[in-house]
């Protein structure tokens, strides 16, 4: 509630007669008003002020002698932290984190540029792994999400940089990702933050597999892994956002088998091992299972079916029949939950998700044997059907704006 | 837990490791420019032939781009087991020449054991591999120079001087132009 919004709408109340004016005093002492916002004019003043020096720097960078290179590197590094210290400290958070993730993102073009200066070449990737330990510590520091997402990209471009350019995997990136940015959003659960860092979770799952020239499906036991994770985590909303990535990775793989299942001459590509990783992905289940019992959401334990190892059967198409069974499957636990727990995002998810197997599995097994016009027609009246259903499911629900009761 | 300020919003004590972590950042880079002086410093000089980059490849940027001898090797140098793969790490053992440059005489897959006195070994990545020959990638292509003074060293052959260092970085030391004749 804004002062403004008190300083317009207060005095109705008080002359209505719904609260006195002591009250509306009290309400006024209980939201203060917020430290003055610094006018824009100023700061895009001081960017285009230092987009010029930046500019000119940058022009004769090569012609500059090392020393006041390595000089310039360091007061830029030091002067963007000592400006959010400062304006931290006059209460403007937004601004100080701002320039605490520049001068996050200054230590990591010094590390490079120094390196350059001297023509350094090394074969690890010590600078960037330093760079990630310093956004991991700075995230604690200021409590910041935006430092956290920033190093989530740092972490990714490091992983990605190890990988792709100097053929090694940074076991230490992955681990100060998972584990520095992983306890962070486990003490300071957030939606959106936890979304991020289970795609960076994911990303450097992905990396693994890829450098240890494993079968691809290996990618989801460090996939499914996060996802228990999530499983643990008592904010369940933010919980509910972290377990997002994984699922649509293991959805899409699985509309995948139901589209291409058919040609089965990738499919040996797809199995791995059969007991290692049958048994490494079982672990999972139960570390999930566990989590879900101890927080109360057995429920979700459907999710799971996405998991299901359709790819050790032959390929054909009973493959692909047998995927789109799971993909229903899947589909109708969501919308069942969604109306059993009343929670209308979960019911559109549901929908969507049913209307998208649905096309696969027209375009799947119709299409060769159907007239076009009649295909087009087929499909409309399905979907047609499908959404008079689903109006009148919706016209038993309760209205949306009502607070849901039986959301935990 | 009481290592970092973990969730206390203290100011006071944000600002303690701030200073501290601002002060671990700065140090890390004078390490990084440390690091480059004691790479020529502690290290062992090599001498690198290069032949002329096609001349129509006209200057990127500030930096010449060197394409050394030693990178494209024959086949018969691998001596791992396996067949070579595109983009693995890999090991290059130099042998001074009478003419004064090094050439390159094995490309391992791991570091090997044990040199002949006098050899020296540089790391590098196999960018490609052909029936007869790999090409090898050092992470050295590169030599930034002063705005557009490049172009004129990167049409005729160089003799570049690299810094090997004992715990495995390695810089560029200098640049010589070497007379066109003894050039291939």
């Amino acid at each position: 509630m804004s002062q403004h919004f008190l300083d317009t709408e207060g005095p109705g109340w008080v002359e209505r007669g719904i609260i006195s004016p002591a009250q509306l005093q009290q309400l006024r002492a209980l939201y203060p008003e917020q430290p003055r916002a610094i006018g824009l004019l100023p700061i895009l003043g001081s960017v285009l002020v230092g987009l010029s020096a930046l500019s000119v720097v940058a022009a004769n960078w090569q012609d500059l002698p090392e020393v006041l290179r390595l000089g310039l590197l360091i007061g830029a590094l030091v002067g963007a932290y000592a400006g959010s210290e400062y304006f931290l400290a006059g209460g403007h958070r937004g601004l100080g984190v701002g320039l605490a993730s520049l001068g996050l993102l200054l230590f990591g073009a010094s590390i490079v540029l120094t390196s350059q200066l001297y023509q350094l070449v090394g074969y690890d990737v010590t600078g960037l792994l330093a760079w990630v330990v310093a956004g991991v510590a700075l995230t604690y520091v200021y409590q910041s999400r935006t430092l956290l997402l920033l190093t989530v990209f740092i972490g990714a471009m490091a992983q990605g940089y190890s990988v792709g350019s100097l053929s090694t995997y940074s076991y230490a990136t992955a681990l100060l990702t998972a584990g520095g940015l992983g306890y962070y959003w486990w003490r300071r659960p957030d939606g959106f933050c936890g979304a991020v860092l289970a795609t960076g979770l994911l990303w450097q799952s992905a990396l693994l597999i890829e450098h240890l020239h494993l079968k691809i499906t290996w990618f989801f036991v460090p996939t499914m892994l996060v996802y228990a994770v999530g499983d643990w985590q008592p904010d369940r909303p933010a919980a509910r956002t972290w377990q997002a990535p994984p699922l649509v990775a293991a959805f899409l793989f699985m509309l995948g088998l139901a589209m291409f299942g058919e040609a089965g001459s990738y499919t040996d590509r797809l199995r791995p091992q059969f007991v290692g990783f049958l048994g490494a992905l079982l672990l999972v289940l139960l570390i999930s299972v566990a989590g879900k019992r101890a927080r109360g959401r057995l429920g979700s334990t459907t999710d799971w079916l996405l998991l299901l190892p359709g790819y050790y059967f032959p390929g054909g198409l009973p493959l692909a029949v047998a995927a789109l069974v799971v993909l229903y499957a899947y589909s109708g636990s969501v919308l069942y939950r969604g109306f059993r727990e009343q929670a209308p995002e979960r019911v559109n998810l549901g929908t969507v998700l049913f209307v998208l197997t649905t096309m696969v599995a027209y375009f799947k097994l119709t299409w060769d044997f159907l007239n076009k016009s009649l295909f087009f027609l087929l499909g409309g009246l399905l979907l047609l059907g499908l959404s008079w259903y689903l109006r009148r499911q919706a016209r038993t629900l309760p209205p949306t704006d009502q607070p849901p009761t039986s959301l935990p | 837990m009481v290592m970092l300020p973990l969730f206390s919003p203290v100011p006071e004590r944000r600002r303690r490791w701030l200073l501290r972590l601002v002060a671990a950042q700065v140090l890390f880079v004078l390490l990084v420019a440390a690091a480059g002086y004691a790479v020529s410093h502690y290290g062992r000089t090599v001498a690198l032939r290069t032949s002329p980059v096609d001349p129509r490849d006209l200057l990127r940027g500030d930096y010449v781009s060197l394409n050394y001898d030693i990178s494209q090797v024959p086949r018969r140098l691998w001596r791992g087991e396996e067949e070579p793969r595109r983009r693995r790490p890999v090991y290059v053992q130099l042998q001074p020449t009478a003419a004064g440059y090094h050439r390159a005489v094995a490309v391992y897959p791991a570091a090997p054991a044990a040199l002949p006195a006098g050899h020296v070994v540089l790391r590098g990545w196999i960018g490609n591999v052909w029936r007869q020959g790999l090409q090898l990638r050092y992470g050295l292509e590169r030599y930034y120079v002063p705005e557009n003074t490049g172009l004129g060293l990167q049409r005729q052959p160089l003799l570049v001087r690299i810094s090997i260092a004992p715990w495995g970085q390695s810089r560029i030391t200098g640049l010589e132009k070497l007379p066109a004749d003894t050039a291939r």
